[in-house]
């Protein structure tokens, strides 16, 4: 009990703490954005005889006509009533966007991960456990390929080979066949939405749709998480209270799993705390490829397109991410390891 | 044999129904037409600023407007023809003889979506609202003197008249515009507020119209999935579209976009990468209909009141320098129509525009020009390109700076992001860039008035020339067709001579889609008209 409370307030202070970084970070996107040299408004007034009547409009309804301070205070007098503004490119609210869109991001990277992690654990572990061995080569090899290769080269291979000549894998356009009705919005999560009305069409649908960029995006964070593996392991192997256990004849598959592997996982939690952020926003690429309606592509689009809203919106959002998962790291650094204590 | 898991899905599900005795859902697939798209709808009124080139292809399925353009074979498809007008919710129409009245009468069984007839009151409201609200529709209407509500009458329940101030040879013409919806208004007024007595607001997200199509789900950025309304009467001889159910996707990746059709489960795209259509056409998989977009031409501008580009000569040498043909063979494969090579010199043979233009390249007339100028050394400049065209234009850009270099002419390249570039543009900071233009109503002294008249945002030269001004003012009027052709080629022969922008080709309009699809028009809104289509 006591350590859950510890726990509670810790996360408490902790998001207390990050306000001041989320405040900054608004007001530095909202900045970054209006140095660019486009203009928003001349961008969207684009239809034929769209003049400077059309801009003027535009500018108005963005906003845009008043100056920067003016438009700040605005800007955050919005997100204190938690109004993000509205997108130009799609002309609907932008928290609206994200939140029909985040799950989808959420979906596949939390996918991506778990197949990663399912993946290079083991992995490490043999690597480690065999030493310059040839499963330990090969580990590498897989890794280098993994993380040499850009997201959308791998991506648009494994279409081209999965869809376009095995046709083992659906058509690549977003996360369910159109043809198959969607299950009702309980989560936003297709894969959990389906089981819980028992719709296993859609399932298996959803599911068969998102195995190829899962896949991809597993494949680009493989390396970071099998090498710490490995590194870690190789480093806790050769510790006292391993040759103690070992001397103390503990069984290999002990002192492996439970006293080796729970010290060093430390740092791949900490890796995959980090890689699991990075790949939440970096993964553009893959949802581009993929027709993924995540929120990063939606946020590259507006970038392109200097649609403010969107684009600080994500960050914010990013940020706010970045934040829960920290959090989510040191309690799990907490279950890792008892005697670790994050304040 | 490839068996594909929606194939699996389609042959036990028939297999299922036929056992019950209903093939409807293999049918369906058959009556679905699946689109895939780079772009997004983002609006459901067309008319809002800041609407997509998608949006307007949408709000021609779901409104009809009073009368529309009629169509002309080529080989492999149709085009549109603005100068054989039909009646679309009109079922007749006459234009006075000396032009001030247009009087069109409403189709007796014509309906809205939810059931309630059109009448003219509905029709003035409409076109009320285009006039008077502020969106779109208000300054397309202003370039066929439509200004003010007093111009349109209800006579009769079913008729109406509309009234010009002078006689306009575009009155007509563009009332058939994407923009000329016409609208519910008993149900749109039920939504209007103080602030908003036009419904904008409601109509961004709800439609209020008569058109071949309703909208059954919209997510913006996703997809679009359309129904047919199968009470539509204002098709050509009352018939209804082929397809019961269009599906609009938004596949970001044009590489994708090709696979997707190329394997049959995508039917039709419009915007694949010029450079994958001869391979596609090659393997053979799939039908591609190309025809040079008729109503458009990509150019190079040069801002005519920025120096060096102020001096006549100075356009004249670079025009005389450009290595056209390989440009346009680099640039586009050869896929379009050349706006290069015209063998005329004071005058065009037609009053026809955009046409083959008096450009040819000659390095040693450009080397003369240039020193007639005062430049016999060359001078630096830069050319400019969006990165949204980037795929076309870069081949352009160097064959530009490697053929100005010849003459002297030092050009450093900028790529810029659309928004910038379209910035620059608009304020008219660059010397000398490519870019792309159409008009939706192709006439002559349209685009001469669009493109090269007046301080806006589309004059991309800055050109200010008299005798053009005072054409494009008198033109617009000018109901006797010969004299109206003389003004054209005037006005044609003059850009030919002052080369405010140079004049490249009209690269084709690709629509890719499967064998069976049939009955494809390239729309001068360049969207797809899924009215037309049928699978053979």
């Amino acid at each position: 009990m006591a350590v859950l409370r510890s726990i509670g307030r810790r996360l408490w202070q902790r998001l207390l703490a990050s306000l001041p970084a989320l405040f900054g970070v608004a007001v530095f996107t909202f900045l970054l954005m209006r140095v660019l040299p486009g203009d928003p408004a001349v961008f969207f007034a684009s239809g034929p005889n769209a003049g400077q009547e059309e801009i003027e409009q535009i500018r108005r309804e963005m906003g845009l006509d008043k100056p920067i301070p003016v438009q700040l205070v605005n800007y955050l007098a919005d997100l204190a009533q938690g109004n993000l503004g509205r997108s130009m490119s799609t002309g609907q609210p932008v928290a609206a966007d994200l939140e029909r869109r985040l799950p989808a991001s959420l979906e596949l990277t939390l996918c991506a991960l778990i197949l990663a992690l399912s993946l290079a654990l083991p992995l490490g572990i043999l690597a480690a456990l065999r030493p310059n061995s040839l499963i330990d080569h090969g580990v590498r090899l897989l890794c280098t390929l993994g993380v040499c290769m850009p997201t959308f080269v791998s991506g648009l291979l494994l279409i081209f080979a999965f869809y376009y000549l095995l046709g083992w894998a659906p058509d690549p356009t977003g996360r369910l066949d159109v043809f198959v009705s969607t299950p009702p919005e309980v989560t936003g999560f297709l894969l959990v939405d389906a089981a819980l009305v028992g719709d296993w069409e859609a399932w298996i649908a959803a599911a068969s749709q998102l195995w190829l960029p899962a896949a991809t995006m597993a494949l680009f964070v493989l390396a970071p998480l099998a090498r710490m593996t490995r590194a870690s392991m190789l480093a806790v192997l050769t510790s006292d209270f391993i040759r103690t256990g070992e001397a103390l004849g503990l069984s290999r598959r002990r002192v492996v799993l439970v006293y080796a592997l729970r010290n060093a996982l430390l740092p791949v939690i900490t890796i995959m705390g980090i890689v699991f952020s990075t790949m939440l926003g970096a993964n553009v690429l893959v949802e581009k490829v993929f027709s993924w309606p995540g929120v990063a592509s939606y946020a590259l689009d507006a970038l392109l397109a200097s649609d403010y809203a969107p684009v600080q919106g994500f960050v914010l959002l990013m940020a706010m991410i970045f934040v829960m998962v920290n959090l989510v790291i040191d309690v799990l650094y907490g279950l890792a390891d008892p005697r670790v204590t994050v304040g | 044999m490839h068996l594909t898991r929606r194939d699996l899905f389609a042959t036990t599900a028939g297999a299922a129904l036929a056992a019950a005795g209903t093939p409807a859902l293999a049918q369906s697939r058959a009556e679905t037409l699946r689109q895939v798209t780079g772009n997004a709808i983002n609006t459901l009124d067309l008319t809002m600023p800041g609407s997509t080139r998608e949006s307007f292809g949408l709000a021609m399925h779901t409104y009809d407007r009073l009368v529309a353009f009629g169509r002309k074979p080529v080989p492999g498809g149709f085009v549109f023809d603005h100068t054989n007008i039909r009646g679309e919710l009109a079922e007749s129409f006459t234009v006075s003889p000396d032009g001030l009245k247009i009087t069109l009468k409403l189709r007796r069984n014509a309906k809205f979506h939810d059931g309630s007839p059109v009448t003219a009151a509905d029709v003035k409201w409409s076109l009320d609202r285009h006039v008077t609200a502020n969106s779109l529709a208000k300054s397309q209407l202003q370039i066929s003197s439509y200004t003010s509500p007093d111009q349109f009458a209800v006579l009769d329940p079913m008729t109406i008249e509309v009234r010009l101030p002078k006689p306009d040879r575009r009155a007509l013409m563009n009332l058939c515009v994407p923009y000329c919806i016409i609208i519910n208004s008993t149900l749109a007024k039920k939504h209007a507020t103080a602030d908003d007595p036009w419904a904008q607001n409601w109509m961004k997200e709800n439609t209020a119209g008569s058109g071949a199509y309703t909208v059954e789900s919209f997510k913006p950025g996703e997809q679009v999935v359309l129904r047919r309304n199968d009470n539509w009467t204002q098709g050509v001889d009352g018939k209804l579209p082929y397809f019961r159910r269009i599906i609009s996707q938004t596949v970001p990746e044009a590489a994708t976009r090709a696979n997707l059709i190329e394997r049959g489960d995508a039917d039709l795209s419009i915007d694949l990468l010029a450079s994958d259509i001869p391979a596609l056409q090659q393997r053979g998989r799939v039908k591609v209909f190309g025809t040079p977009i008729a109503n458009g031409f990509t150019h190079i501008a040069m801002n005519t009141r920025m120096a060096p580009f102020d001096n006549v000569k100075v356009r004249q040498a670079i025009a005389a320098a450009l290595p056209y043909e390989d440009m346009f063979q680099a640039s586009i494969f050869g896929r379009g129509a050349r706006l290069y090579g015209g063998d005329w010199t004071e005058l065009p043979p037609t009053a026809d525009f955009p046409i083959p233009m008096p450009q040819h390249t000659n390095l040693a007339k450009a080397k003369q020009l240039l020193t007639e100028a005062g430049f016999p050394n060359g001078f630096n400049t830069t050319f400019a390109l969006s990165a949204s065209q980037a795929a076309a234009n870069e081949p352009v850009g160097a064959l530009l700076k490697e053929a100005l270099a010849k003459i002297g002419i030092t050009v450093e390249i900028q790529k810029l992001p659309d928004a910038q570039f379209n910035t620059f543009q608009a304020e008219k900071r660059m010397p000398m860039f490519i870019d792309g233009a159409t008009a939706w109503l192709p006439e002559t002294d349209y685009y001469l008035k669009l493109y090269f008249t007046r301080d806006q945002r589309w004059n991309f030269s800055a050109f200010n020339n008299t005798e053009v001004n005072e054409l494009t003012e008198a033109a617009q009027y000018e109901l006797d067709q010969a004299k109206y052709a003389e003004m054209c080629r005037k006005m044609v022969g003059i850009l030919g001579r002052e080369v405010p922008e140079i004049f490249l080709w009209q690269p084709n309009h690709e629509a890719v889609m499967t064998p069976k699809i049939e009955g494809y028009t390239y729309q001068y809104y360049r969207q797809i008209d899924f009215r037309d289509l049928y699978r053979s």
